[in-house]
């Protein structure tokens, strides 16, 4: 570890000063220098340095968001499984981290290298932020370095002494309400919205929090693996500046001043929107990367134990996955519009233009993720005791997402012959098909996929429990929490609602006389509204099955059928409405989320368990299950950094600083997969040499313990 | 477990295989690498490759049954909202433009303006979201302009090459715009003229509006590209006669540096770089000089100059030729 950590340093410290030798004046109009390395195409070393890094980066920043999560809940609830749960889920970053890092440093030597005048620009505007970044590196070293080797001395122990515990609270405390204020604009400089509630989100309440929380040591090591997330969200963040300025260069101020400082460079259109895109796909990757190894050693498992141990990290993986899986989608929605709003250009070229099809591809890998996700969960009930209850709801849920899955990759058109053209009465388009291959169909089935995804999980965590406690006497807790549930759903919901219906159609250029679309979806969502009141109503009085019932049948039918089949008219008579109705579709499933899940924390809490879950009692297929869920995100990660990449079209910096390079195109899409492919093979082959040597590590200190063991017992007995 | 492992990358290699058979099959169905290849020939086989290629329009419209795109208006025939292709099309907006505007607009007008100026004149139930296409990214020559107008005009029209190339009063302004974008590598005059208000009309004047620090820039764009270029990024080498620096120092070691207006036995009157007018009396002045090296212009403009902005700026001062 420390070896890794003095070469994680000394990379970085190069790093930093090649950057302040290369920094130059913002403006760099001179002729773009090109260089190669033996010959080589620079950018396709380039792009697969920079692929390895990503995937590398992105295990080493997901894993820990949810490994401090997992130490938590073992913590609260005195649960050591999940405390040795979380430790194992760390021990798997030691080597990965080292690698990263040394990918880091060899791509950024090879972007100054092979593109100087590039990087000479990037690095005059960034500057600032790029020696931040070499520093921010070191914080992250260390806290990973004192959470993974501090593990064991940092447990239990006695509290802490009562004035120091109270100076924390106080900061804690002090953090916490800064961030509030933060939140709402108090302080701070002109930001974005969204890089406003990022920083406090996922910088100051959770600093805040982890400062509270500080009673004893073990509260000191949750608060050590906070830290170590805030300097990797950080990284992640100003990394996503770098290209969301590529993507989208800003400087200037609203008032079209010339001030070009630095903070207006870091905080451009793109660099939250991707930050949070990235953060949810690390998640959900780090959570896949340490299912694959969970499967793995099921797999190779020898011992009832083994396997019961492995099928249960498996499980847990895959859980952390699907709970980043499900927001994606908003996420990717919500980047893909601020693209738009960047470059009405790029953000037709993304979808319509030469990533078409390469998006149909993403979505048979999302798709293909959502069904094999849905698939281990059903194998998963057969260990679940009580669970043979649900079985017959399988069948139907299998018919929605394949339909679903079917009608979201269906393309618009299809490039056909002259004869086929003729086949199809002189159309390129399928008289029936062509419908699925709009986006109102598209947005109908990705909604009820996630909702099906949604009631999988319902059905899975209600598999074993028997007799209830009816919430009415569960106490205060419920009557005050789903409450506020329904209120925060029908805030997201009323919210938009209020906004549908007093818009003027004039903001997206639509004559008066289109208010009237503005106005009906306006009224769903009010109804809408209505049936979240009721939901929680019903819960309240100890009808939370129906309730739910009630709630994700209005919601699937409002998203579905209602505004996918109404997206058509809007589409013919007011296109631009369309994104609208989108977004009232996703308001809408969210809210549904956060209602039912919430209802359904307290509908089986102290409920009779029907059966002990029988851990290790699973199939090798559904272990295999899990690789290819691992494979196709790796995947579908490095085609969606293609897209986003590749959007830019012949631009270095869009706009501003154009590539004159050989390599000025868009490259086809089985270049695309050559390259993403190898990426995937190198990076599954290095993982795996690195859980083998953590594996020979481990194996050696165990060793090395028990010898010690047995010397010390040697020398009592003399 | 080392079986595992092996059975494992077994499994990988065939998922990997089957990644690349799918990319495959979709780059033989759509055609391989995608270089934005520009065309010079104003005809409308020209216009087609770059409607269809560099020019990106196909990622919007679509041309009747050909192509994807629902974003924009199909300029084709294609359902009961558009009965019309764009070159019949373009002839009944243009009727509609005239009534609207009292002005004599030609069907080339029509499909000038709309590329020109996109919010001109929006088709009903579509939004203002066209891109400027002689402006960065697609950065269309006005050569590649005129062979999509003539490719539109082909679309059920009779295609009117000279009437592209004679444009009229109304089409010409479009035109002044888009060779100044040419000329400027690209940059989008609409946004220079915004960057302009904000950042040199206070010392510059154009059109009878604005300062009097600096010279007056109606007809700036006259003297071209270099010039333009070269006072901007080094004003101190290029001085307008009349607008030399003058460095006026009084007895009590106060120092003005301006523009030169007045000066007579009461005196010395200079404009200074704020703005701001100040009189010296002859009696405090305890030395002058004029400063042959040093522009008043402020040189850490292009410190603060984004490359898009200086592009843009350079596009709108190439339009400036003196007219009112």
């Amino acid at each position: 570890m420390i070896k890794f950590c003095k070469r994680f340093l000394g990379i970085s410290s190069m790093g930093i000063l090649l950057i302040l030798l290369m920094a130059v004046p913002a403006l760099a109009l001179e002729a773009n220098e090109y260089r190669q390395f033996f010959g080589l195409d620079s950018r396709r070393l380039v792009w697969f340095i920079a692929q390895m890094h990503l995937y590398f980066g992105a295990f080493v920043l997901g894993v820990p968001l949810f490994a401090v999560i997992i130490e938590i809940v073992g913590w609260r609830n005195r649960d050591k499984k999940f405390d040795k749960l979380a430790y194992e889920f760390t021990s798997l970053l030691s080597v990965a981290y080292a690698a990263t890092a040394a990918l880091g440093g060899l791509m950024a030597f090879v972007l100054f290298t092979l593109y100087p005048t590039f990087m000479g620009y990037m690095a005059g505007i960034f500057k600032d932020v790029m020696i931040l970044y070499a520093l921010l590196f070191f914080g992250e070293t260390f806290s990973l370095y004192l959470y993974y080797y501090g593990w064991e001395s940092l447990k239990g122990g006695f509290s802490f002494d009562r004035r120091f515990q109270l100076v924390m609270k106080g900061i804690g405390g002090i953090i916490l309400l800064a961030g509030l204020l933060f939140l709402f604009g108090a302080w701070g400089p002109h930001m974005r919205g969204d890089t406003r509630a990022f920083i406090t989100f996922l910088y100051m309440l959770p600093f805040g929090a982890g400062l509270f929380l500080i009673k004893d040591r073990k509260s000191f090591h949750i608060f050590v693996g906070i830290l170590l997330n805030i300097f990797g969200i950080a990284i992640v963040h100003m990394a996503n500046s770098w290209v969301g300025f590529m993507m989208g260069p800003t400087g200037v101020t609203e008032k079209g001043d010339f001030i070009g400082t630095t903070w207006q460079a870091f905080d451009n259109h793109l660099s939250t929107p991707i930050a949070i895109h990235r953060m949810l796909g690390n998640l959900a990757f780090g959570g896949l990367i340490a299912g694959a190894y969970a499967a793995v050693k099921f797999i190779g498992s020898r011992t009832d134990e083994d396997r019961a141990h492995y099928d249960w990290m498996g499980y847990i993986s895959n859980f952390i996955a699907i709970a980043g899986l499900i927001p994606i989608p908003f996420a990717g929605y919500y980047l893909g519009r601020e693209v738009y709003s960047t470059s009405a250009v790029m953000g037709n070229n993304m979808m319509g233009g030469d990533f078409s099809w390469t998006f149909i591809m993403q979505a048979m890998l999302v798709g293909a993720l959502f069904l094999i996700s849905n698939y281990y969960l059903w194998s998963g009930m057969t260990r679940i005791p009580g669970a043979e209850r649900y079985y017959g709801y399988i069948k139907f849920m299998l018919a929605i997402i394949v339909v679903s899955f079917a009608i979201w990759l269906t393309p618009h058109n299809l490039p056909l012959t002259g004869e086929e053209v003729a086949g199809m009465g002189g159309s390129q388009y399928h008289p029936t098909l062509k419908f699925f291959g709009l986006m109102p169909a598209k947005n109908a089935v990705v909604n009820l996929m996630i909702l099906s995804t949604f009631f999988s999980f319902l059905l899975y965590r209600r598999g074993n429990k028997g007799e209830r406690v009816p919430i009415s006497k569960q106490g205060k807790m419920p009557r005050i929490i789903i409450p506020i549930a329904g209120f925060v759903a029908i805030g997201i919901i009323g919210h938009y609602a209020y906004f549908l219906l007093t818009a003027d159609p004039k903001i997206l250029d639509l004559s008066l006389d289109k208010a009237v679309y503005f106005r009906t979806v306006g009224w769903l969502l009010t109804l809408q509204c209505l049936s979240a009141a009721i939901t929680v109503i019903l819960s309240l009085k100890d009808r939370g099955i129906f309730a739910q019932g009630l709630y994700m049948t209005t919601t699937a039918l409002s998203v579905t059928p209602v505004l996918g089949v109404y997206g058509f008219i809007v589409m013919e008579k007011a296109s631009p409405f369309l994104r609208n109705v989108a977004v009232s579709q996703f308001l809408q499933l969210i809210a549904c989320i956060v209602l039912v899940s919430t209802i359904d924390s307290f509908l089986f809490k102290g409920a009779k368990e029907i059966g002990t879950l029988k851990w290790g009692k699973m199939t090798v297929t559904s272990q295999y299950a899990l690789l290819v869920l691992a494979i196709f995100i790796t995947l579908n990660m490095g085609l969606m950094g293609f897209i986003r990449s590749g959007l830019r079209s012949d631009w270095h910096i869009f706009g501003v600083m154009r590539d004159t390079s050989e390599g000025a195109y868009t490259p086809s899409n089985y270049t695309m997969t050559e390259m993403v492919g190898l990426a995937t093979v190198v990076f599954f082959v290095a993982v795996a040499f690195m859980f083998w040597l953590g594996a020979i590590a481990k194996s050696k200190a165990k060793v090395a313990s028990e010898e010690v063991k047995e010397e010390l017992n040697d020398t009592g007995d003399r | 477990m080392i079986q595992a492992i092996g059975k494992v990358f077994i499994f990988l290699l065939i998922l990997v295989g089957l990644f690349l058979g799918i990319g495959r099959a979709i780059t033989n169905m759509t055609g391989g690498e995608k270089k934005a290849a520009g065309v010079v020939t104003v005809s409308p086989e020209g216009g087609e490759t770059i409607f269809w290629g560099k020019g990106r329009c196909w990622t919007c419209h679509s041309m009747g049954d050909r192509g994807s795109a629902v974003r924009c208006p199909n300029l084709g025939v294609y359902g009961e909202k558009f009965p019309l292709p764009e070159g019949q099309r373009a002839a009944e907006r243009a009727k509609e433009r005239e009534k609207q505007t009292g002005l004599p607009y030609t069907r080339t007008d029509y499909l000038v303006e709309s590329i020109g100026n996109p919010s001109a004149y929006l088709v009903d139930g579509y939004k203002n979201e066209m891109a400027i296409v002689y402006a960065p990214p697609i950065s269309l020559t006005p050569d590649e302009i005129k062979a999509v107008i003539s490719y539109l005009q082909s679309q059920g029209g009779e295609v009117d090459i000279e009437a592209i190339n004679n444009p009229t009063e109304i089409s010409k302004k479009y035109w002044d715009k888009i060779h100044a974008a040419s000329a400027a590598g690209g940059g989008d005059p609409g946004h220079g003229e915004e960057v302009f208000q904000a950042a040199c009309l206070s010392c510059h004047a154009l059109k009878g509006e604005g300062g009097n620090v600096g010279p007056d820039l109606s007809n700036v764009g006259t003297k071209g590209l270099k010039y333009i270029s070269e006072a901007i990024l080094q004003p101190s080498t290029t001085f307008t006669p009349g607008y030399e620096t003058f460095v006026v120092i009084d007895k009590g070691g106060r120092k003005y540096v301006g523009i030169k207006t007045k000066e007579d036995a009461s005196g010395v009157e200079l404009i200074l770089g704020n703005g701001e007018a100040a009189t010296i009396a002859r009696g405090d002045i305890k030395e002058i000089s004029q400063d042959k090296n040093k522009s008043i212009m402020p040189e850490e403009l292009t410190e603060a100059l984004t490359v898009k902005d200086y592009q843009d700026v350079l596009a709108f001062m190439l339009m400036q030729k003196g007219k009112k």
